[in-house]
């Protein structure tokens, strides 16, 4: 008995030990490769992305756990037209902005709406895409526009536009601990809890409650649209001073419409 | 260093510690109810509560609590279809995986005490279930504090995934601080230190009653 | 008072008693010897069924143990049991060990239980040590504590399961005295143990047990004084 125990923690801390190496062993010999070979073929150096891939049609992960999507296609063309290879990483919504702070990435790109508070924390790109609002329901709801939302129980995603619409519509702050705002970590998690009653309504972006739509046909969903909804614009954000890194970015968007890529995106991804 | 914002939140971020707290002590108290009965079940001669009582204990304890508490709150009411209420659902979910966790507190506490006991107790002819209440279960309840005590622990800091069904308890109020205020080092030291405040009176507590224990007050 | 015939008791394929009958009279005081191991504690857990037969009869009091309208319970509140280790229960005080079962079992009233307690334990010599926990009593006070416990339900039957082995020499004479007392009472008594002036003063008869069977019985001078068997003889010359 006694032996067996001792076995199986000697066997759990070589294995341990062995992928550590493992995974110290793949980054050395990246490093190596950098350092020491600098002939042709000329390393792609590195922009690190952070986003939030529970987001489609902005990003989201395919079948083959590759973030894709409108915002993940345009910064891999950004990157290129700037010398870089885009590396993304998912990061909760939450934990995008830190992600700069800590130096863990290099920009930000996650359907994120450019607003005077954000930008008091960090540096945003040119706008690069206008978007609206909209509200979620299920079929058959009575709410019509947004005025039937009074008394209603909100779903939206925490810390996003639409919670922060909710909240001054409801005239409480943001962190309140508020009954009729329902605060859900990802936008798919509020249309989820829209289908099993939980909420009454979902305010979010309109491409995404749209795309949630078409995918979730047997869902019985629909949205309200209102001129009520003020147009919002996407930026990139980089970490506050960054100015060089935000000429760049800003060179290599404009570069990108010109040549006709975000046009081809724009259609690709919102057909209508 | 932006304190001011902090000092402006407390009233919130106070709010959020309660209702970490509530959580914590609604779900290691039903929890509670559920082991000592799952435990019951768990060492009882019959084979099919033995059973019942086996798997609700792997099933529980071998998954993640969050993976219990999207079940419950996504998951049932697309298969029942009941509307789900998240105080309810993060509730039940807790309460339902401590009670796992508990159940085998109470086991090894049970099965720590001597089998004489037992024996003592039904050769006075007491039955079995006499014996338990009046003897077996007071001996173990002792030895149940300290491994209860980590579990009420272990809960409180676990009661912040609720967070993904809504609940605003501490970390989400944080988080959502973060999100507008953009000081995620003010914010999370404050939210760290008033979880520890919070373990810290816990285990204050457990030493308390341990010590009681041993001088035998509580015989 | 006891009938046993042809119990069989095996543990898994470990078979401990092998065939064993024997009859024991009401106020009649049996002392069981034998080696360690030869079923002797088994034997006394049949009898009050801490033990399951797995064959053979044992009747107890006119009640048949494997009937299966027995209620068990009922049969064990007839048969007190005392210890080798003493099992009080910690938690409570020598009274409250005393007064559990009445209370709890025979649903008697508190003032008559505690009455009859503080009496049980008069009589044990250990009035003065109603309050005390379990873990301030010695060795010989536990297990007169636990002796009151069992009379004060009142059985009709005691078994004894080597009582006396687990005491420092000094305290044997205190737990004896208690015991002798209950014999000459006229309390019917199994008794498990290896005190000949024990056996030899009170005891009506003696039973040699050896691997699961009755190997030799008779009067204390018959068994102690000129034992008929090989096994017996042997076993008496190493206890001596
Ligand atoms: N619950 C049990 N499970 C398995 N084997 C048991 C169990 N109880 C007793 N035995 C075995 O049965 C045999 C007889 O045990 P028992 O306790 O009756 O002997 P004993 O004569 O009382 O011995 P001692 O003088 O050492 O007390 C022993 O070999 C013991 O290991
Ligand atoms: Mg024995």
């Amino acid at each position: 008995m006694k032996k067996y125990l001792k076995l199986s923690l000697v066997a759990l801390l070589v294995l341990s030990l062995a992928l550590a190496l493992a995974g110290c062993g793949g980054k050395q010999e990246a490093a190596k490769t950098e350092g020491t070979n600098p002939s042709p073929p000329a390393e792609k150096k590195i922009l690190k992305v952070s986003t939030e891939a529970a987001y489609a049609p902005f990003e989201f992960k395919d079948k083959d756990n590759n973030i894709v999507g409108f915002d993940a296609e345009f910064i891999r063309a950004v990157a290129k037209e700037m010398g870089y290879e885009a590396e993304l990483t998912h990061v909760a919504w939450d934990g995008l902005i830190p992600s700069l702070e800590s130096g863990a990435a290099d920009i930000v790109i996650s359907a994120m709406t450019i607003t005077e508070e954000r930008k008091k924390s960090t540096l945003f790109s040119e706008p690069y895409l206008n978007i609206v609002q909209s509200v979620g329901i299920k079929e058959g709801s009575p709410i019509k526009s947004l005025d039937d939302l009074k008394g209603k129980t909100i779903g939206v995603q925490n810390n996003t536009t639409g919670h922060y619409w909710a909240a001054k519509f409801y005239n409480v702050k943001p962190e309140d601990n508020f009954d009729k705002i329902k605060k859900f970590d990802t936008t798919p998690d509020a249309l989820e809890a829209l289908k099993t009653g939980a909420v009454d309504a979902v305010v979010a972006d309109k491409p995404v409650v749209l795309a949630y739509i078409k995918e979730n046909p047997n869902s019985k969903l629909t949205k309200v649209d209102s001129d009520k909804f003020e147009k919002e614009y996407y930026g990139m954000a980089m970490k506050l001073g960054n100015e060089e890194l935000a000429k760049k970015v800003n060179d290599a968007i404009k570069k990108v419409k010109e040549n006709g890529t975000y046009d081809s995106l724009v259609k690709k991804y919102f057909p209508e | 260093m932006r304190w001011e914002i902090i000092i402006d939140r407390i009233p919130i971020l106070l709010q959020g510690a309660l209702m970490t707290v509530e959580l914590t002590v609604l779900a290691v108290g039903i929890g509670t109810v559920i082991g000592l009965f799952t435990s019951l079940f768990r060492i009882s001669k019959f084979g099919l509560s033995r059973f019942l009582a086996a798997t609700y204990i792997d099933f529980f304890r071998g998954t993640p609590l969050l993976a219990q508490i999207y079940l419950i709150y996504f998951g049932l009411p697309q298969l029942v279809g009941y509307v789900p209420n998240p105080w309810i659902s993060g509730v039940a979910a807790l309460s339902i995986n401590s009670g796992a966790y508990i159940a085998e507190i109470f086991r090894a506490g049970i099965q720590s005490i001597d089998k004489g006991q037992m024996e003592a107790s039904r050769s006075l002819g007491m039955s079995y279930g006499q014996a338990m209440r009046y003897v077996i279960l007071p001996q173990a309840f002792k030895r149940i504090v300290p491994p209860l005590g980590n579990e009420f622990i272990a809960m409180l800091k676990d009661s912040s995934l609720v967070s993904v069904i809504t609940l605003q308890e501490l970390m989400l109020t944080g988080r959502t601080i973060v999100g507008s205020t953009y000081r995620p080092f003010e914010v999370y030291i404050t939210v760290a230190v008033l979880y520890l405040v919070m373990t810290l009176s816990i285990s204050r507590l457990i030493a308390f009653l341990e010590r009681r224990l041993r001088t035998g007050d509580l015989h | 008072m006891i009938y046993i015939k042809d119990l069989y008791k095996s543990f898994g394929t470990l078979e401990v008693l092998k065939g064993v009958s024997c009859h024991v009279k009401e106020k009649e005081v049996v002392v069981v010897i034998g080696p360690s191991g030869s079923g002797k504690s088994t034997l006394l857990r049949c009898i009050n069924k801490l033990e399951d037969a797995t064959s053979g009869e044992i009747t107890v009091d006119n009640i048949p143990l494997n009937g299966s309208a027995t209620n068990l319970n009922k049969v064990r509140e007839e048969v007190g049991m005392v210890f080798q280790r003493f099992n009080l229960f910690p938690h409570k005080t020598a009274l409250g060990n005393i007064t559990m079962a009445p209370m709890k079992v025979r649903k008697t009233a508190k003032a008559e239980v505690y009455e009859a307690a503080l009496k049980l334990l008069n009589k044990v010599g250990l009035s003065d040590k109603a309050d005390v926990y379990p873990d301030q009593l010695s060795g010989g006070q536990q297990q007169r504590v636990a002796i009151a416990r069992a009379l004060a339900m009142q059985p009709k039957i005691m078994l004894f399961d080597e009582p006396t082995s687990a005491l420092d020499p000094e305290m044997v004479g205190e737990v004896l005295a208690v015991m002798k007392n209950l014999a000459r009472e006229g309390m019917t008594m199994v008794v498990v143990s290896h005190e000949m002036g024990f056996a030899r003063e009170v005891g009506d008869r003696v039973i040699f047990m050896d691997e699961g069977m009755i190997i030799e019985e008779g009067t204390p001078e018959q068994v102690f004084g000129s034992p008929q068997h090989q096994r017996t003889k042997a076993f008496l010359s190493k206890i001596l």
